[in-house]
Order: structure tokens, then C-alpha cells, then sequence
């Protein structure tokens, strides 16, 4: 099937509109059937691929405004591979666990439109077919945050938009002058990804485009100082957002500099090594530290993550084959922990309707398989050995010591703040004596939950063993990747630096 | 003895890709009926409705002139054709399962999946060039037909699904036997090889009874499931047993599935010139078409009516096989998916105004009385209605106009002067019953003892097809240019 991408893009679309004719108590089925039918898809979807080609894969390519240099263009290759398939399981998982009571409906509907537009960022090769899902993406987001949210809903779903679109337009912008600049260079427009690989720009453009692009990837990650959106609309958000938010949403920002930054811009990428690994080391110790003094389990796992994401920007911007493989499989990693996270803590607020650490403690007793699954998460965010966790990170952090040592030792305390606030959650939630007498009768972990958990206990520690089959392919495009910013870079620097990271050797 | 040596390259699976669809959306049915059981039938509604959608997306990409399934499975324009009007016809009937009122057939889950089996039967019988393949697939479809049939539940659906369970099965004899007797001259069900072997053995003396005999029993066999006269008796009956959306979908998909295995059945023959089986069909067709508006027009029952002038399309449609041209059969196909909106379209009109009881008369749920002065009770639907009969009668600009030039236009050009003038003549006989419709709605005045019953049975989704029928009917002169174009493409492909 070659068209299997259109078929991925459009299949949640229709089942979307034609889910608004499903009555509301059965929409739960439809939606589990329509999403499990997706994911199943995407599964084929890795069967089909050919692991040792780093190109572009399931090409499809349809002139849509020909003037313009605009088209239909997709592709997948081993980077956005396995967020694309990231994103259908965290969907399906994220529909399997809903507890929303009211206007499931609406949910379900808004869900499959949001699977639309993750899963086109992921697979377009054309640069406004990207834009275009990457901004649709914020429509289904802010209607799930602000019609299903907390107290401060409306607050957080509309900084959330506002600053995702913000961030956006700059980048919207730097698009438009690199297809200017395309258009003088060559005489023809074209907003083709792969055409824009072959040009190569002189230093003092790539400055200014790097940093449009930067804004707006960096406040999608969300990199500090933009990242003040994220614990609003985390701590508002229904725990199917948040699961949707922290896993696939955050993972654009990066998935950007990824496929846009680093290989359009690579002299200006090299240039900003330092600046964006400083920022990405504040952000990593900064807001550890803020998550460390949280009260509220969810704010804990929120900075987690975004300190999380700040190794994974240090990754990328080690601009070697192991930074980057190993950022795009922390970005698969933080997906599955974070969301797997955020559905642990949506199971307590589901029966004590409140997320205050000092609410619990002693749950290990009341609820022992929910603790065991939360044990495991935990760990594989601290990035334990043998848990999907540990290998993104040591890989990131590995390729970004030949860079610089210094900031790579900073960054490194990620691991062991990490280790803290989120042990310190883990001791203070599950263990010690029941303070509170509420919390003796809570019931554990049902089918549906445990049918949305296992799935992920299951990958974290199937990953985090033998990793091969995903970072294999993640590998092979990311060498040719290199490889081409290598041929790309002009200024002697930038050649320097990332010739020296690209070793000959296997990964992993 | 040779090992039995089997390719999988051969077995291709893409190429029957749109039928496994349909089977995967009917099983999945099943299984969530199994896990779930207290499940609303929206939700089954559209996941065949979604089933739908995917098949037809599958049967667009599909690459034309390949063969699967170990070379049993065509994918020429022609099946490609069948299988889009075939899914289309499902899609646009799913929906009138969401009725107001609540009816037997449709608290089944299993209901929707039977449909499905039965899509997917049919989707073979357009897809396959293998006469076995042929039967199995009009075995599958008829046997969950016949049970979609009877559980409308009603004293006359049951009568109707045994009726046409005894008719269908003999029509399967026959096309056992017609089958039996091919493979007994040529040695082969493929209809490539079976059309070689006839034609190396064309000059040996005997052999034209076993042609002629297979080809007879062919016919008999099509004619029943297209309903030829005379092999239409269980037409009638069937259709008014049945539901009357159940009934517009019968006037619609079985038939373009065994129009599609005429297609293959009777081209070959004409490609041998055996004249006799051209001017067999040209006779039944001019029969039938006569004969089925006759007695339409004494029917008292709306339904019946329908039933008689579905007919009598059918026969209008099958001179198109006999022509052998290409324009013939892009007409036959255009017929259809012009025919498919406007005449499922009539019948969701009658499935809206449907009511438990018979109200009107002790035996019709649909009499002629029951419309009069609908234009005071129910204007809109009275016009749509209107337009609907004007269609089917073949007044410009409305959609069936345009299909019955094509058919005629490519009957003329084929020379058959007379034909034509028997067909446009039987037009004008058709518009009679047409008209009476239209003036027991608009001219009569009201029958104001039953209360306004009119729209019983209205519900959104009933008016979305209905809306979309007559928006298909109304605005046809924007879409048959390139529907044309489109059907000539496919059907000029596969070398039709």
C-alpha cells in the first residue's frame, strides 16, 4: 500500500465527522475501535518499513498550489517513524483510560481531530502542509483544556494558544523569507522540505532563520524562559490532555529542531551550540528544582518534564549521530513515561478528587498494583538502567560530552535531581503509614486502567532491554542526517565540530 | 505426479484489499457485539459506514489491470467500477437504519454485519472473472440477503424472504448447471481461458449446444437475480415484504453486482458471435421493459409500483450488455449511479413515511391514497418526491434523463433503430404511472380522516440521504460530464 500515510492522515478524519452520528454511550467503542484501528495501522506501517534505507519512505507527493510551490508531500523515515506510531498508542491508550463523564462525545471527536493533526506534523514534507497541521493541532488542544479542565481553564487554554501561536508566526515568517530565498536562489518557489535541504545559505541568513525557527519550536518544547504555559496547562488540563500534551504535542518542538534546524541551518546550529546548551541546562536544573518544591503531584510530574525535555534539546544540539538518536529516543521514552505518569496521577484525582501530595501517603497498602505500575514509571524517568528512560538519556548525554564536557557534567544532575523530587513524590504518595483514614478503602487499579497501563509497563521495560529494533532504524536515518549537515556546513567550525562527533562507530 | 507449487506473489493481496475490508469492518461488529452487548446501533451504523468509506478509498487505489488470489481475482475498470457503485449504494443505504420509530432489524448488531458479508459477496462477484469465485460470492451475498430480508420481522417479510430464498436458489441451480456445462465443454471456470477454448473448438459440429445450453442456463440464472420477466414473479412480493429501504437497495446493489458477471458472462459470448445469446438478451430486455411497465401501471400500491418500474429499468439497463461497445457498457454503468440516487431516493421516501400499522389500507402500508394533497401537509417532501418520479420517468434535466441518452444514444449508434424506438416508446407508457403519483400528491385533495402520517418515520439522518438523492438528482447536469468521462476511462481500460 503505497498511499498508506494519506490513509494514517485521513482515516481519524472521517471517523471523526462520522463519529458526531454515534450516540453518546456508545461513542466510547467507536472511539477504542476507530483509534485502535489507527494504531493497528501504524503498527503495519513499521512492518512495511525498510529499516536500512535512512531516506524518506511511503513518499507521496501531489501539487496543491503549483504557482506557489506548494504541495502534497509526505514521507516518513526512521526519525518520525516512531513518534508517528508514539502518537496513535498514546491516543488509543489515552481514549482506553478517559474518565471524562460528561460530553464524552465531544472528547472522543476532539481526540481523533488532535490525532489528525500530531500525526501530519509528523509525516508532512511540505513545509505549509506542516505549518498547517502544526497550527490545526492547537484547535483540538485548546477546546480539550478549556472545556474539560480545572478552575483556571479558560486562563491556561488561552496562554496556551497564545503562545504556541505566537512562537509560531515568527517561524511562519522564517518560512516564508527561506522560500524567498529559495525562490532567488533557483527561480522557481518551493516549499518542498527535501528541495530546501539542497540549498545552502550563506552564515548571516542562517543566523536570523535559526532564530525564527528557534522561537517557535522553543516554546512548543517548551524551552525556558517560554516554558510557563506548560504547568497552567498541565494543572488545568484532563488527564487525557496532559497524556496527549506531554507525550506527543511537546515532542513537535523538538521533532523541529530536528528536522528543520539542525539540517537547513547547520553553521548557525553549531554557532548556538553554547547558547542553547546553557538554556537547556538552566531549564534542566532550574526547573527540577521548582518540581522538587511542588505540593501538587501533577506540578511534579509536569516540570519533570520539562526537565526532561531539556535533555533532550542537549541531545539534539550535540549535532553527533549518538546526540541526536539518542534525543529522538528519549523524545519516544519521555512520551511513554510522562504519559503513562500523567494517567497514574489522573487514576488518584479519579478518586480523591485532588492532587496534593500531603493528601496521600501510605497508598502502597490500599492500592498495590497502582503503586507497582507507578514504581516502575518512576524509574524509568529517573532513568534507571533496564527501563526505557536510561538509554535516551545516556545516549543524549554521551553524544553532547564531545561537545563540552562542562555543561554535559551540569546536565548529567538531571538524572540525580530527577531521582529526587521524583522519589521523594514516590515516598511521600505511597509509603509510610495511612495519615489519612480516607485512603484505606481506595480500590485499585481497574480493568480499564490496567488495560491502558500494562501496554506501557510492558514497552518501558521491553525498551529499555533491547532497544534495537527502535533505535536501529532512528540510527540509520540520523548517520545519513549527519552526514548531509556535515556536507552542508561551510564555515570551518561547523565542519569541524560535526565531523568530530560522527564516529564510526555503532550507536549502541 | 507434479508437487502442487503455490506463489505467494500470486496471492496479491492487495488486490482484494477492499474486500477485506469490508469483511475485517464486519467481523470487528461481531467482535464488539460480543464484548459489549447493550451498545446503541449509531454506533454500528457508522463503523459500517466507516468500513464503507475505507473500501472505497482502497478500491480508488488500487492499480487497474492486475490480478490476486492466485489469479481468480480481475481488477479491471469494470470491477473497479462495480465495487465503487456497490459501496456508494451501502453507504448512502446504512444510514436509513437510524429511523425514528424503532424496528426489528436493526436492534441486532448482527444485522450490520450480515450487510457487510453480504457488500463483501458482492464486491466479489464484480471483482472475479472465475466462475466458482462468481457463485461463491452470489452465494454469500444472497444467503445474508435473504436473512437481512426476514428480520424486518413481519408476517409479509418473512413470506418475502422465503420467497426469494426458493427463487435465489434455484437461480444458484441454474448457475450451477449453466457453470457445470461450460466447464464440461472447456475444462476451465476462468472466462480467459474458457473464451479460448471455445474458439479453438468453434468449428467442430456439436459443439454449439453446450455453448447455447450453457448459455441459456446463464441467463436464466441472471435473469432471476436482475429480475427479467419471466423470471421476475418474486419481484413484486420480495419488495413489498421487505422494508421499503431494504426494497430500494435491492432495486440498486444486487443488481449492478450480477450486471457485472453479465458483463463478463455475455461479452465473451459476443466476442465468439454467437448472435443467438445477443438477441435472447435484446428480446428479454425489450420484454421485460414492456411488459413490467404494464403492469405497473395497474399496481395500487406505491411500492409495487416501484417494484414493477425497477424492473423494468433493469430491462431498459441490459440492452446495454447486448450492444458490446464500449459506450454500451459506460452507459449501462452511468444508468446506474445516476439510477442509484434517484430510485434509493424514492424509497427512502417511503421508508419516511412509513408507520407501524397499516393505516390506509388493510393490505399496502404505501397506497396511492395515502399521498394525496401531501403538497398542503408536506410541501417540501411533496416536491422532493415529485422530482423523484420525474427522474425515473426520464424528464430533463433531471439525473435519469441523462442515463437514459447515454443507453439509448449508445443503442442507436449501434444500429438497433428499432430497439430504441421500443425503449423511448416505453418511456412514455412509464411516465403514466410516474404522473399518477404526482397527481394524487399535488392535485388530489387531502384524505383528512387518517391524521398526518406522513412523516412517521423522519429522523436526521433520513433526511441527509434524501437530501443528498435529490441534490444528486436535481444537480446532475454539473457532474455527468465527468462522470461520464470517469466510467469511459475505467470501462475503455479493461478493454471493454
Amino acid at each position: 500500500m503505497s498511499n498508506i500515510l494519506t490513509v494514517l492522515i485521513f482515516f481519524p478524519l472521517i471517523a471523526a465527522i462520522f463519529g458526531f452520528m454515534v450516540n453518546q454511550k456508545s461513542i466510547r467503542v467507536y472511539g477504542i475501535t476507530v483509534a485502535a484501528a489507527e494504531f493497528l495501522l501504524s503498527l503495519w506501517l513499521w512492518a512495511s518499513f525498510d529499516s536500512t534505507n535512512p531516506g524518506m519512505q511511503f513518499v507521496e507527493q501531489l501539487s496543491l498550489i503549483p504557482q506557489f510551490g506548494i504541495s502534497y508531500y509526505l514521507g516518513v523515515d526512521g526519525i518520525s517513524l516512531f513518534i508517528v506510531i508514539m502518537s496513535t498508542l498514546m491516543t488509543l491508550i489515552g481514549i482506553i483510560a478517559l474518565s471524562v463523564k460528561d460530553d464524552i462525545k465531544n472528547m472522543i471527536i476532539t481526540l481523533l481531530f488532535l490525532e489528525v493533526a500530531m500525526i501530519g506534523v509528523f509525516v508532512s514534507l511540505d513545509v505549509i502542509l506542516f505549518y498547517v497541521f502544526w497550527e490545526f493541532s492547537l484547535v483540538p488542544m485548546l477546546y480539550v483544556i478549556g472545556a474539560w479542565g480545572g478552575n483556571l481553564r479558560l486562563y491556561a487554554s488561552i496562554k496556551f494558544f497564545i503562545y504556541t501561536f505566537a512562537g509560531s508566526l515568527v517561524m511562519l515568517i522564517g518560512m516564508l523569507y527561506m522560500a524567498f530565498i529559495y525562490h532567488s536562489t533557483t527561480g522557481v518557489w518551493s516549499f518542498s522540505l527535501t528541495d530546501w535541504y539542497s540549498l545552502i545559505l550563506p552564515f548571516d541568513v542562517q543566523k536570523y532563520l535559526f532564530l525564527a525557527f528557534f522561537l517557535g519550536f522553543a516554546i512548543k518544547v517548551p524551552m525556558f524562559p517560554f516554558h510557563t504555559w506548560l504547568p497552567y496547562a498541565h494543572g488545568q488540563a484532563p488527564t487525557v490532555g496532559s497524556v496527549i500534551l506531554a507525550a506527543v504535542l511537546l515532542k513537535m518542538g523538538t521533532y523541529g529542531f530536528v528536522r528543520f534546524s539542525l539540517p537547513l541551518f547547520p553553521d548557525a546550529s553549531v554557532a548556538y551550540i553554547l547558547p542553547v546548551g546553557i538554556i537547556a541546562v538552566i531549564m534542566i536544573i532550574y526547573t527540577a528544582m521548582i518540581a522538587y518544591a511542588q505540593k501538587d503531584i501533577k506540578q511534579v510530574i509536569a516540570y519533570s518534564s520539562i526537565s526532561h525535555m531539556g535533555v533532550i534539546v542537549l541531545g539534539t544540539f550535540a549535532m553527533n549521530t549518538e546526540g541526536i538518536a539518542g534525543s529522538v529516543f528519549l523524545m519516544l521514552s519521555h512520551g511513554i513515561v510522562s504519559g503513562a505518569l500523567f494517567l497514574l496521577v489522573g487514576v488518584i484525582y479519579d478518586r480523591k478528587h485532588t492532587k496534593i501530595m500531603s493528601e496521600f501517603g501510605g497508598l502502597a497498602k490500599s492500592m498495590p498494583n497502582f503503586a507497582v505500575v507507578f514504581g516502575v514509571m518512576t524509574m524509568a524517568a529517573v532513568g534507571l538502567p533496564l527501563t526505557i528512560g536510561f538509554i535516551g538519556e545516556y545516549l543524549s548525554l554521551a553524544g553532547f560530552f564531545k561537545v563540552s564536557p562542562t555543561l554535559t557534567v551540569l546536565g548529567g544532575t538531571s538524572i540525580i535531581l530527577g531521582a529526587a523530587y521524583m522519589l521523594k513524590a514516590l515516598k511521600n504518595t505511597f509509603f509510610g503509614p495511612i495519615t489519612n483514614p480516607e485512603n484505606e478503602n481506595l480500590p485499585d487499579l481497574d480493568a480499564k486502567e490496567l488495560t491502558a497501563l500494562i501496554p506501557l509497563v510492558a514497552i518501558v521495560i521491553w525498551l529499555g532491554i533491547y532497544p534495537k529494533p527502535v533505535l536501529g532504524p532512528i540510527d540509520t536515518t540520523t548517520k545519513a542526517l549527519v552526514q548531509m549537515m556535515h556536507n552542508k556546513a561551510q564555515t570551518k567550525e561547523a565542519k569541524a565540530t560535526i565531523l568530530v562527533s560522527k564516529p564510526k562507530k555503532e550507536a549502541k | 505426479m507434479e508437487a502442487i507449487n503455490i506463489d505467494f506473489a500470486a496471492l496479491n493481496l492487495i488486490t482484494l484489499s477492499p474486500m477485506l475490508i469490508t469483511l475485517l469492518g464486519a467481523l470487528v461488529i461481531l467482535c464488539i457485539d460480543l464484548i459489549k452487548s447493550d451498545l446503541d446501533k449509531t454506533l454500528y451504523v457508522t463503523l459500517t459506514i466507516l468500513t464503507l468509506f475505507v473500501a472505497i478509498g482502497a478500491t480508488l487505489s488500487l492499480n487497474i489491470n492486475e490480478r490476486g488470489l492466485f489469479n481468480t481475482i480481475l481488477i479491471d475498470g469494470v470491477s473497479i467500477l462495480g465495487q465503487l457503485l456497490i459501496l456508494a449504494g451501502s453507504m448512502l443505504f446504512i444510514p436509513l437504519a437510524l429511523t425514528k420509530r424503532k424496528f426489528h432489524d436493526f436492534s441486532y448488531p448482527e444485522y450490520f454485519a450480515l450487510f457487510l458479508f453480504m457488500v463483501f459477496g458482492f464486491q466479489f462477484m464484480a471483482a472475479s472473472d472465475n466462475l466458482i469465485l462468481i457463485f461463491v460470492g452470489l452465494e454469500t451475498a444472497s444467503l445474508a440477503l435473504y436473512t437481512l430480508i426476514a428480520m424486518h420481522n413481519t408476517k409479509l417479510a418473512h413470506e418475502a424472504a422465503i420467497k426469494y430464498f426458493t427463487m435465489g436458489a434455484l437461480a444458484a441451480g441454474f448457475f450451477a448447471m449453466g457453470a457445470a456445462a461450460i466447464y464440461g465443454v472447456t475444462g476451465s471456470v476462468e472466462m480467459d481461458s474458457i473464451v479460448k477454448v471455445f474458439q479453438s473448438k468453434m468449428s467442430e459440429p456439436s459443439i454449439m449446444v453446450p455453448i447455447i445450453g450453457g448459455a441459456l442456463l446463464m441467463i436464466v440464472a441472471i435473469g432471476f437475480k436482475v429480475s427479467l420477466i419471466p423470471f421476475h414473479m418474486w419481484t413484486p412480493d420480495v419488495y413489498e415484504g421487505a422494508s421499503a429501504s431494504m426494497a430500494g437497495y435491492m432495486s440498486i446493489v444486487p443488481k449492478i453486482a450480477m450486471m457485472v458477471v453479465a458483463m463478463r458472462l455475455f461479452g465473451m459470448y459476443m466476442e465468439l458471435d454467437i448472435e443467438i445469446v445477443r438477441y435472447t438478451i435484446i428480446a428479454l430486455a425489450i420484454i421485460t421493459t414492456t411488459l413490467a411497465n404494464l403492469m405497473a401501471l395497474v399496481q395500487n400500491d406505491v411500492k409495487r409500483m416501484l417494484a414493477y418500474s425497477s424492473i423494468s429499468h433493469a430491462g431498459f439497463v441490459l440492452v446495454a450488455i447486448a450492444l458490446d461497445t464500449t459506450k454500451g457498457y459506460s452507459s449501462l454503468f452511468m444508468y446506474y449511479s445516476l439510477f442509484m440516487f434517484t430510485n434509493l431516493g424514492a424509497f427512502a421516501m417511503l421508508w419516511v413515511s412509513r408507520h407501524k400499522y397499516n393505516v390506509h389500507h388493510d393490505r399496502f402500508h404505501h397506497p396511492y391514497e395515502k399521498f394525496a394533497g401531501m403538497i398542503k401537509k408536506a410541501p417540501v417532501s411533496a416536491v422532493i418526491m415529485a422530482i423523484f418520479m420525474l427522474s425515473l420517468a426520464g424528464v430533463p434535466p433531471f439525473s435519469l434523463f441523462w442515463g437514459k441518452l447515454y443507453v439509448l444514444s449508445a443503442v442507436v449508434d449501434s444500429g438497433y433503430y428499432a430497439v430504441a424506438i421500443i425503449l423511448a416508446l416505453n418511456s412514455a407508457v412509464a411516465v403514466y404511472y410516474y404522473l399518477k403519483l404526482i397527481i394524487y400528491m399535488f392535485l388530489k385533495p387531502e384524505d383528512l380522516s387518517q391524521g398526518n402520517v406522513v412523516y412517521a418515520n423522519r429522523s436526521l439522518a433520513l433526511e441527509m440521504v434524501i437530501g443528498l438523492a435529490a441534490l444528486a438528482t436535481i444537480a446532475s447536469i454539473f457532474y455527468v460530464d465527468p462522470l461520464m468521462q470517469f466510467i469511459t476511462d475505467l470501462v475503455g481500460a479493461s478493454g471493454y
